[in-house]
């Protein structure tokens, strides 16, 4: 099995939905020759023609719709979006029609596209390259909305994202897509939208994350077993909206703690949301106040390296927020 | 050629209707076969019977919610909609409900839309004039307004990259020409070749407010020229003018040639919506453009060539009636949902249990209470 990283698995994934079916295409701003800003769609106007990998106009608005359209015709678009924080113009086609059209239409128009998101901080980006804003969609039902931790999840969520018949946001954090390396199989595989995974099984405490915080949540549970012999569960939500309540309140029932880390903004975030649904349907499993690991809110981002670092979730805020749960 | 009047400020000033010249240099437009013509009168005179039905019946309370009536600019809806293939689609604005009669949306599916019915083609989910219907693809709107223009781009993306010979027709007013999508969907038409017709219908208005503060161009079409691709501005009250500006936009997207804007001049006769007295416009303003009703205009333009007479429009007028009151007999007995079907159709799998049946979990550890 080849090593592959997470920006890797997904060109790999591109490439192989393009090929496995002529309805796929992509669309974007510089996703073609240039092979998009991160080098996601590297190689693969050369390989499948400008029509099927077609940069767009600078126009997020009409990326998505025209997207919306042609999926709405039976063709599969992936659409790019370059930036998370420059979603803004693609705000009504997203909420009010990607969101709505199954909806409006009884059924019978649907949008199977995939939209794919560059989103994160923690990389000196400032207020503009930085945010994480999956919250804005998992407020919007309708849409599915998917953000993977490792390369495996990465190449697997994104074939079953392009084949799935709902809009599906899919978040990839621009912080993953060098820094984590491991083995993805060549093979076509599909990891299930919709499930949460296990990360790591514990009994003491179950820890909720997704994407690159994710990653620090491990971490942290590695510090805990460690210096303190505590073993953390840890969920990686994977899909965010909707999310795989059984798979979260199963393991509250049997570890009874909870700490819930992620990048978006702390109020109605989906912490906000995991906890309150703990409080109403695993209330009697608690044993101590749920606490999240989220940056402040603040508007955004600040690019200077001391301010990005108090914004952003670490392991040392993670194992300190598991350390109150488990003294309480 | 024909003026019409509008109001800008408490001044009223004379806008030129302009009858479009061909797009094709020097030509000239073939005279239309008779049936041609007494199709393009019949379908109006469809449309406005429908209309004014649809209006008494709101009035009477017998359905909810609100209309947005095209009665008066039926020579650009039919205009441009006629004899469309099954396959080309249509992104309606809120005031397109009648396109689906050129479509060919069965009249009981439009009723049953506005009485919100379980038997409409959204089982009463959208507002009763944002219909939808999927198997002649007309894309079942929101309210955004111009949205379903960019929305039209994607459909017209997919004939294209598949090589089919169908066209999307892209209706709006002329508020929507303000918004960021339909310069979005007018640049993204004119690079790709895309084979739309971007159809405004300027009726002068967006709700209250007058063109001029909606654009400082007179005419709309003068836009296309941003965009690379042809505009032109008819008589929108002048159906047999519309008809011929629109088959040619329409023969140039399906022979690959790309994109046309066509703007249509006209005039709605009553308010914005069926709750809108339109009190910003003058009593002499509605009445001159009344005195333009397109329906009479092609009336007098049949009987010249023998093609019209009275007794013919009270039977085509008598056969409309009896299918709208066969279409609302269907409406009114028809069904509306369960409540709880409001759960159904958000995503491609069932919602209803995770909202219905709320779990409650207990611990499965030991509890050792301290
Ligand atoms: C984005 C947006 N803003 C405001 C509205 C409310 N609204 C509905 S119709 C309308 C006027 C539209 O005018 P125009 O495009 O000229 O179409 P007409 O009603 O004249 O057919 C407005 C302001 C809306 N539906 N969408
Ligand atoms: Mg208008």
């Amino acid at each position: 099995m080849p090593v592959m990283t997470y920006i890797d698995a997904i060109n790999t994934a591109l490439r192989e939905e393009l090929t496995r079916d002529e309805n796929v295409f992509l669309i974007g701003e510089d996703i073609g020759k240039m092979g998009g800003v991160f080098k996601a769609t590297k190689g693969l106007q050369e390989e499948f023609g400008a029509e099927r990998v077609m940069d767009s106009p600078l126009a997020e608005g009409v990326i998505v719709s025209s997207s919306i359209g042609a999926a709405m015709s039976g063709l599969r678009p992936v659409a790019e979006i370059q930036f998370a924080d420059f979603i803004t113009p693609a705000m009504d086609a997203l909420t009010q029609q990607a969101a709505k059209l199954r909806y409006r239409s009884a059924g019978t128009q649907t949008c199977p596209l995939t939209v794919r998101v560059c989103y994160g901080g923690g990389v000196g980006g400032g207020l503009y390259h930085s945010q994480t804003n999956t919250s804005w969609f998992i407020h919007t039902p309708g849409l599915v909305v998917v953000a993977p931790s490792s390369p495996y999840d990465a190449k697997g969520l994104l074939k079953a994202a392009i084949r799935d018949d709902n809009p599906v946001m899919f978040f990839e954090h621009k912080k993953l897509y060098r820094s984590v390396k491991e083995e993805v199989p060549v093979e076509d595989y599909t990891v299930p939208l919709l499930k949460a995974a296990v990360k790591r099984a514990g009994t003491h405490l179950t820890a909720v994350s997704y994407g690159y915080t994710l990653r620090l949540t491990l971490e942290a549970a590695e510090r805990m077993k460690q210096e303190h012999g505590v073993e953390v569960e840890v969920i990686d939500l994977r899909t965010l909206a909707p999310w795989d309540k059984e798979t979260v309140l199963d393991s509250v029932a049997h570890t009874s703690r909870v700490v819930i880390v992620h990048e978006d903004n702390r109020t109605l975030g989906i912490g906000a949301e995991i906890s309150a649904t703990i409080a109403e349907q695993a209330f009697d499993c608690l044993d101590a106040p749920i606490v999240r690991v989220t940056p402040p809110d603040i508007p955004a981002i600040p690019a200077a390296a001391a301010m990005e670092h108090f914004y952003m979730p670490n392991v040392d805020k993670i194992v300190a927020a598991m350390e109150q749960v488990i003294r309480y | 050629m024909a003026t019409a009047i509008a109001s800008i400020g408490d001044e009223q000033a004379e806008i030129p209707a302009v009858i479009a010249p061909s797009l094709r240099e020097g030509a000239e437009f073939e005279p239309l076969p008779e049936a041609t013509l007494r199709r393009l009168y019949t379908y109006m005179l469809k449309c406005r019977t429908v209309e004014e039905k649809i209006r008494i019946l709101f009035k009477q309370g017998r359905f909810s919610g609100n209309y947005f009536a095209a009665v008066g600019q039926e020579a650009t809806a039919v205009g441009t909609t006629l004899d469309l293939l099954e396959k080309d689609a249509i992104a309606p604005s809120h005031r397109s409900f009648i396109t689906h009669i050129m479509k060919g949306t069965p009249l009981k599916l439009l009723f049953a839309q506005l009485y919100g019915r379980k038997t409409s083609p959204d089982q009463g989910r959208s507002a009763p004039a944002h219909c939808g219907y999927a198997p002649l693809n007309i894309i079942t709107p929101s309210s955004t307004i111009a949205a379903q223009l960019n929305i039209g781009t994607g459909i017209a993306l997919a004939f294209k990259m598949r090589r089919e010979p169908n066209v999307v027709i892209a209706l709006s007013g002329d508020g929507s020409t303000s918004l960021g999508f339909w310069h979005e969907a007018m640049n993204f038409a004119g690079v790709q070749k895309l084979p739309m017709v971007f159809v405004v219908i300027n009726n002068l208005y967006a709700e209250s407010v007058p063109l001029y503060l909606q654009t400082a161009v007179t005419d709309i079409s003068l836009k296309a020229q941003g965009y690379g691709i042809p505009g032109v501005s008819v008589d929108g009250n002048d159906v047999v003018a519309v008809y011929q500006a629109a088959r040619e936009a329409i023969d140039r997207a399906r022979a690959g040639e790309g994109a046309t804007l066509l703007e249509c001049k006209t005039y709605r006769w009553y308010g914005h919506s069926e709750i809108d007295p339109a009190k910003y416009r003058t009593p002499e303003e509605v009445q001159e453009w009344k005195q333009r009703d397109p329906i009479v205009a092609m009336e007098q333009r049949l009987e010249g060539l023998g093609l019209w007479n009275e007794a013919w429009k009270q039977e085509l007028i008598a056969g409309f009636r009896q299918e709208i009151e066969e279409a609302v007999d269907f409406a009114e007995k028809s069904p509306v949902a369960e409540a709880e079907e409001c759960l159904d159709h958000v995503y491609s799998f069932s919602v209803r249990e995770r909202e219905l049946d709320r779990k409650v979990w207990s611990p499965k550890f030991e509890v050792v209470r301290r």
